[in-house]
């Protein structure tokens, strides 16, 4: 279990690792980013992925912080999940975000795991990208004709894919705020403490007169992005935030969700029924949170 | 018991709860593990794996990895061929070259292998070697095995059955036909396995001028393994040395028979420089011995109208997977030495059925054998209380054997040494709170909650003997244990011993034992190993008997030194030999205890003053001895003998809730109460049953290595094998009852296996439980959140 050859290096700049980015794409040489390798570095050695260079941003200064812009949050992509988890701003701001942010891997795993390198990684089993588009995240891409912003809509694209050109590097995450009065919940179901989901729900609602407004709920761990469930937060909207209502939107989670994936842990059906029954219970969690 | 034994006032270490001598290495990372080890010019071993279930191999050719630069050799099955022999089997016949000679017979067996200068340089080598298969139809399961015109993996034997043999013991027959009810079931217990934090590893080194070979490494049973390498390696035993080194655990199966043949016939091949090869976690998943019990069972329980038991009948068809290299047949054995559990039960019928299939070879596994059985008898108790309309904890206590009627002999012949079941019983009731617990259930289910409690009662069978694997084609009575004991001529202690570091702590029962013996602190007692041409006879980890196999075998060499010493003493100070006794380290007059002796002035002079010894007394302050059980006998034609020493025996109180939309079942209560006789450490025996208690939780709820319908493993990393961490293992309220063995010198019964038969049956009783209201039953484990859904669903949940 040892990674095939590589060449590795490790630039001091964003902008330097985007002179190698775009030279090794011109040269036709298949580089890797490495933002923390929880994921990469298994694949390296399992040799599943066997890239001829790995880009290391492990040095690129400026890249690891957590600020304010305005009502909004920004987090440098290699800003580390246990930084974020620990921050009282991210707690304070970005409840949701936070709680995800909790639920990622276990302490060791978030000591080195990157905030930009999970949104990057695309995997569809994490609670980022679910996140990411239940509260409309922007991701700032740097490249070689400079920067762009990608709305989270845009950026999942499949399975571990996302719309990051090969030359190009998440350098940051922008965080909206949740408009005031949003309940938010996020609830998976996995094996083991720790585990990647094998289902997982994330969503927000907002309250207006009794009345369910704003609905998103967004299903990780059972396709190959995260997805929004609109048919369930269409039932929804305008309708009693009640016990009632929250099973018949689950249920059409359930129904409505594109054919799951499937592992020796989870079924195609159980996936379904997983998602049925973790739409209820954040639906039920948002609600008590909602102004 | 303890005082009895030895010569102190006061006993300081044996049976206390001290600090284990080989804590501080551990601690603080001294220790040396294998890949630890680096020998000069020592080559790295990678190893190419089969990636068909079962296939012919038409051509293998890895001269394009011999010219990779960084290779110094390459391994073929033309050379295995040519230098090497099949692994010797029992039953004979069924297991093969380290590489794949003919035909692969499973996903991951080795095929070709590289040495190069650096792991990662023999990985690339890997890629460079091509090999052509033709693809032969797998077998994927018992049942496909057993079908007529199945494809065979042997073909010489015409016939995918390892052996099929029926036991009977006692009128099998006749109780069933005159029972007032029978309950029967069919259950499926799916594979788990060993998993230890590290996998196996070795150095070897082929002296070609010597023609002798060292294997440094992970060796659980250092001179068991020795002895296959000289048997399928072409050397004689005195040639083949194997040093064992510290271990990052085992469970069973550690010693990597394939891997030791593999790199030292590369050592050979590279002009014998050293070859390391250490197993990655994938390997350990495919192909290291970590898979065993995979089973199939269909039993049946009879009962008279007042619930007392009076015949089991179990029929037992067991995927041994693609060789029996790796001693999983004998876990088919084993239940003999404890197969109707904790009870009366006059008459049983084992029918057994081992096949081969192009799965994994399965290994030895904590406990080998009895778990699933336990699982089995347990889940029919049960069902019989729940027929029966009987408590399930009153109807095990009316069938408990009587504390009076030790020695027990059951119908499979082995004899218990003594217990007091109702005693552990009354006692994990009262911690639990039985009653309590039972109304706490009652609300719950009246709330519409799925929550399960279980009563379960198992015997740990300890301190294993060959005799008790006779039937499967095992040879021999007896397992030699020796040890030997050394003091220096400043009067310091040394035990030697033929095994290594695994985790339990015999290092420290070893040191416990010449501490108090002699009057010494603990930690001035120096344990260590000695490489297999070196070592006493001995066996090493294995069948719950380590503990007291050291603990009785540093008691008899101890024994011979105090005799030789009295001698010394009553010679210098001119007394009768009778007039000497040990006594809190000191060698003393009775009748004048001031004027004595201590150990080191009677060590010093035998080794420095000759003159002064007993005429023809050797200057030899060392004794060895070689422990085996006491009264072990050869088994009758039903495989009826005297085996494992001791019957340690528990019984866990169990709480679970199933959540009723996903399945998932959670422990909300567990409770411990066990009698291994005397607690030699008593943090130790707690260590030992908090580990197996977590791997029976894994086997329980989690662990499951499965296959697809063409044999190929889908378990191939930890994303896929789950064995439970600190978050999914409960923890449990303890208490324990001394019953102490009287066959064994301090009175202790093996104890390194025993919650691993209790736990999986107590949780998936207590599962069963929570779902008997609905009508459904589980009856594969592991009782998995989508397996358990599956059930809530067919009874219209979920």
């Amino acid at each position: 279990m040892k990674p095939a050859p590589f060449d590795y290096h490790a630039p001091r700049t964003l902008e330097a690792a985007i002179a190698l980015l775009a030279r090794f794409e011109l040269e036709g040489v298949e580089a890797r980013v490495l933002a923390g390798g929880q994921s990469l570095m298994p694949m390296l050695a399992m040799r599943v992925a066997r890239p001829q260079v790995l880009v290391d941003l492990g040095k690129v200064e400026g890249l690891d912080y957590i600020r304010a812009d305005g009502d909004a949050l920004l987090i440098g992509a290699m800003t580390t999940k246990t930084a974020a988890a620990e921050s009282a701003l991210v707690a304070a701001q970005q409840p949701l975000f936070h709680a995800a942010t909790r639920l990622v891997g276990h302490r060791q795993i978030r000591n080195r795991g990157s905030v930009g390198g999970s949104f990057a990684h695309a995997d569809p089993a994490s609670e980022y990208p679910a996140v990411a588009l239940v509260q409309d995240l922007q991701f700032r891409a740097r490249g070689p004709s400079g920067e762009r912003w990608i709305p989270a809509a845009q950026f999942f694209v499949s399975y571990m894919t996302t719309r990051l050109d090969p030359a190009e590097i998440l350098a940051e995450v922008r965080l909206p705020p949740l408009p005031p009065g949003t309940g938010w919940a996020i609830q998976e179901f996995a094996r083991r403490s720790g585990d990647l989901a094998l289902a997982g729900i994330a969503a927000t609602l907002r309250r207006e007169r009794g009345q369910c407004t704003d609905v998103r709920i967004c299903a990780f761990g059972v396709n190959a992005t995260a997805v929004r469930l609109p048919a369930a937060e269409q039932a929804l909207l305008g309708r009693p935030a009640d016990g009632e209502h929250f099973s018949r939107a689950a249920a059409i989670a359930g129904e409505s969700l594109e054919e799951p994936m499937s592992c020796i842990h989870a079924s195609a059906d159980y996936r379904r029924q997983l998602v049925r029954v973790l739409t209820g219970r954040c639906l039920e969690e948002a609600a008590t949170r909602a102004a | 018991m303890i005082r009895d034994q030895l010569p102190t006032s006061q006993v300081r270490y044996v049976g206390r709860e001290v600090t284990r001598i080989e804590d501080p290495g551990l601690v603080a990372g001294s220790t040396q593990f294998i890949d630890n080890l680096a020998l000069p010019g020592m080559l790295h071993c990678a190893i190419l794996r089969s990636p068909h279930p079962h296939a012919r191999i038409i051509r293998v050719n890895a001269n394009p990895a011999l010219a990779l630069d960084g290779v110094v050799a390459v391994l073929t099955p033309e050379d295995v061929r040519r230098l090497a022999n099949p692994a010797l089997t029992a039953p004979a016949g069924w297991g093969t070259h380290c590489l794949a000679t003919d035909k692969v017979r499973f996903v991951g067996e080795p095929v070709a292998a590289v040495a190069a200068t650096s792991r990662h340089i023999a990985e690339d080598a890997l890629e460079l070697i091509e090999v052509e298969y033709e693809p032969l139809p797998p077998v994927a399961t018992a049942a496909e095995a057993l079908a007529d015109g199945a494809p065979l993996l042997f073909e010489q034997h015409g016939s995918n059955v390892i052996q099929a043999r029926v036991y009977d013991w006692g009128e099998v027959d006749r109780v069933f036909a005159e029972a007032d009810q029978v309950v029967r079931s069919s259950f499926r217990w799916n594979r788990v396995g060993a998993n230890p934090t590290e996998t196996f590893g070795c150095i070897c080194q082929w002296d070609l001028a010597d023609n002798s070979l060292s294997c440094y490494g992970s060796y659980q049973v250092p001179s068991f393994w020795g002895l296959a390498r000289s048997i399928s390696l072409n050397l004689p035993a005195n040639k083949v040395r194997v040093i064992s080194q510290p271990m990052g655990g085992a469970f069973g199966g550690k010693g990597g028979a394939r891997a030791t043949d593999i790199a030292a016939l590369l050592s050979r091949k590279a002009g014998g420089r050293p070859v390391k090869y250490i197993e990655d976690r994938m390997e350990y998943l495919l192909a290291g011995f970590g898979q065993s019990w995979d089973r199939h069972y269909e039993a049946a329980l009879a009962l008279t109208a007042d619930g007392t038991m009076t015949g089991l009948r179990v029929k037992l068809i067991d995927d041994q997977g693609a060789t029996a290299e790796g001693y999983g047949t004998i876990s088919v054995a084993k239940p003999l030495a404890a197969f109707t559990g904790n009870y009366r039960i006059e008459a049983a019928r084992y029918d057994t059925t081992l096949v081969v299939t192009n799965r994994a070879p399965t290994a030895p596994y904590r406990g080998y054998g009895p778990p699933p059985h336990f699982l089995v008898l347990e889940s029919l108790v049960d069902l019989a209380a729940r027929q029966l309309g009987v408590d399930p904890a009153e109807l095990r206590r009316r069938n408990y054997i009587g504390k009076e009627q030790f020695p027990y002999t059951i119908p499979s012949g082995n004899e218990y040494d003594s217990g007091d079941y109702a005693a552990v019983l009354d006692k994990a009731l009262a911690l639990a709170e039985y009653p309590a617990l039972r109304r706490r259930q009652a609300e719950a289910r009246t709330a519409g909650r799925l929550v399960g409690i279980s009563v379960v009662s198992t015997v740990e069978p300890g301190v294993f003997d060959w005799n008790a694997y006779a039937t499967v084609g095992v040879q021999g009575v007896g397992v030699p244990e020796g040890v030997r004991v050394v003091v220096d001529i400043l009067g310091n202690v040394t035990v030697v011993v033929g095994f290594n570091l695994q985790g339990q702590g015999q290092y420290t029962i070893a040191a416990q034992v010449v501490a108090d013996f002699f009057g010494l602190e603990l930690g001035a007692v120096r344990v260590t190993t000695a490489p297999t041409d070196l070592a006493p006879p001995h066996f090493g980890q294995g069948g719950s008997r380590l503990g007291v196999a050291v603990s009785s075998a540093v008691l008899g060499a101890c024994r011979k030194l105090e005799a030789d010493f009295r001698r010394v003493t009553a010679h210098l100070l001119g007394v009768p030999l009778d007039e000497i006794e040990l006594m809190d380290g000191r060698f003393r007059m009775k009748s004048r205890p001031d004027a004595g002796m201590s150990l080191a002035e009677v060590a010093g002079l035998m080794l420095g003053r000759s003159d002064l010894l007993p005429p023809g007394m050797e200057p030899n302050p060392q004794a060895s001895c070689v422990w085996t059980a006491p009264g072990r006998n050869a088994p009758d034609d039903q495989g009826r003998c005297r085996s494992y020493l001791t019957a340690a025996n528990a019984t866990h109180v169990v709480m679970v809730e199933i959540d009723r939309d996903t399945g998932h079942t959670e422990i909300l209560k567990y409770v411990v109460v066990d009698d291994c006789g005397t607690r030699l450490n008593p943090a130790m025996v707690d260590g030992q049953i908090q580990g197996a208690i977590a791997q029976g939780v894994g086997a329980a709820l989690y662990e499951e290595y499965v296959y697809d319908g063409q044999a190929n493993p889908l378990v191939t990393t930890f994303v896929d094998y789950l064995m439970p961490t600190i978050h999914e293992v409960p923890r449990t309220e303890r208490d324990f009852v001394v019953t102490p063995s009287p066959t064994t010198a301090f009175g202790a019964k093996g104890c390194g296996e025993g919650a691993l038969h209790t736990t999986p049956a107590a949780v998936i009783c207590a599962v069963n439980d929570a779902l008997a209201p609905l009508g459904v039953a589980l009856t594969e484990t592991p009782a998995s959140p989508q397996r358990v859904w599956r059930l809530l669903r067919q009874a219209g949940l979920g």
